[in-house]
């Protein structure tokens, strides 16, 4: 139930990330989601959907893997150089 | 457009964590126990905590932080079994409260001549158990009207939690709730858990809980005590 608070987390994450590569396109964000965690892939996946589409993205994809136990992280990011 | 992977393994719980860790360090370096009291909907956490006020207010100082989705009516019940501040927090639809609230709401109290600090977190079994606020222990209600077998549910939150209370105990005349198969399930899923048998009604089994509180705000107190030597 709480996967728009995760997935704002996810973008707020990113920006850093972005912002300390001094980067500004996002392609994709891979996100590790563990059957523990207490999140529901398929909703989380439309929360950043969303989120994603929206400025200062610009159409960035999610990829959420799952794995076992409560990990809830985010993995990677995809840049355009 | 060249596209680099940047690696980040970054936890998404961890800036919450941090907060949560700063939380814990304020309440510790003024000797006050912190307790999250989680639920689902209904099952007493409010009408607990006035009983605990009624009974508690006069021999330590207990602050609250409420959380609600919707309305401050919790805080506002609190509010008339204290004469110390409540802090309201409505999460504006969020189903949880965070680190980040309740280190905004410890502004308003008065930590150094505060002995008990309880956060009534929004009703909720499962997302309140992800989120770390910066309390010491977790204290989960279970009512006599909800399923035996709640605790194998939401076995992440009864393992998270220290303590359970178990709520409305007068009911259980009227009921055909099998108390020993509930108290099994929590056991099943959290052998450490201290169970309290309650009802905030009658009184029956208030004096064990409140009795843990005494026990554990005294604790709280003399390892602050020893950390200031």
């Amino acid at each position: 139930m709480h996967e728009m608070s995760v997935a704002l987390e996810v973008c707020r994450i990113a920006e850093a990330r972005l912002a300390h590569e001094k980067l500004d396109r996002l392609v994709g964000v891979g996100v590790v989601v563990g059957d523990q965690a207490g999140i529901e892939p398929a909703n989380l996946q439309f929360c950043l959907d969303t989120l994603l589409a929206q400025p200062p993205f610009r159409r960035a994809t999610a990829r959420i893997e799952r794995c076992v136990g409560d990990t809830l992280r985010v993995d990677y990011l995809e840049v355009d150089e | 457009m060249t596209v680099r992977v940047i690696d980040v393994r970054e936890s998404v719980m961890a800036r919450n964590n941090e907060i949560a860790a700063t939380v814990r360090q304020r309440v510790e370096a003024e000797g006050v126990l912190a307790l999250n009291l989680v639920s689902s909907p209904g099952a007493g956490k409010t009408t607990l905590l006035e009983r605990t006020l009624d009974a508690l207010g006069d021999e330590m100082a207990i602050a609250v932080v409420t959380g609600d989705v919707q309305t401050q009516n919790d805080a506002d019940r609190i509010a008339r079994h204290t004469s110390a501040l409540v802090q309201a927090v409505v999460t504006g639809g969020a189903c949880h409260l965070d680190a980040r609230q309740v280190d905004r709401a410890l502004e308003a109290i008065d930590l150094a001549h505060t002995d008990l600090l309880v956060i009534e977190n929004v009703g909720n079994l499962v997302c309140p158990a992800a989120w770390d606020l910066g309390e010491h222990a977790k204290i989960v209600l279970f009512s006599v009207t909800e399923g035996e077998d709640k605790p194998l549910k939401y076995p992440r939150m009864f393992r998270e939690a220290r303590g359970a209370v178990m709520t409305k105990i007068d009911l259980l005349p009227h009921l055909s709730f099998d108390l020993a198969r509930a108290v099994g399930a929590m056991r099943e899923v959290n052998p450490e858990l201290e169970i309290f048998l309650t009802s905030a009604t009658t009184g029956d089994g208030m004096d064990a809980w409140l009795g843990y509180l005494r026990r554990e705000v005294a604790r709280a107190s003399t390892a602050h005590g020893a950390l200031r030597g």
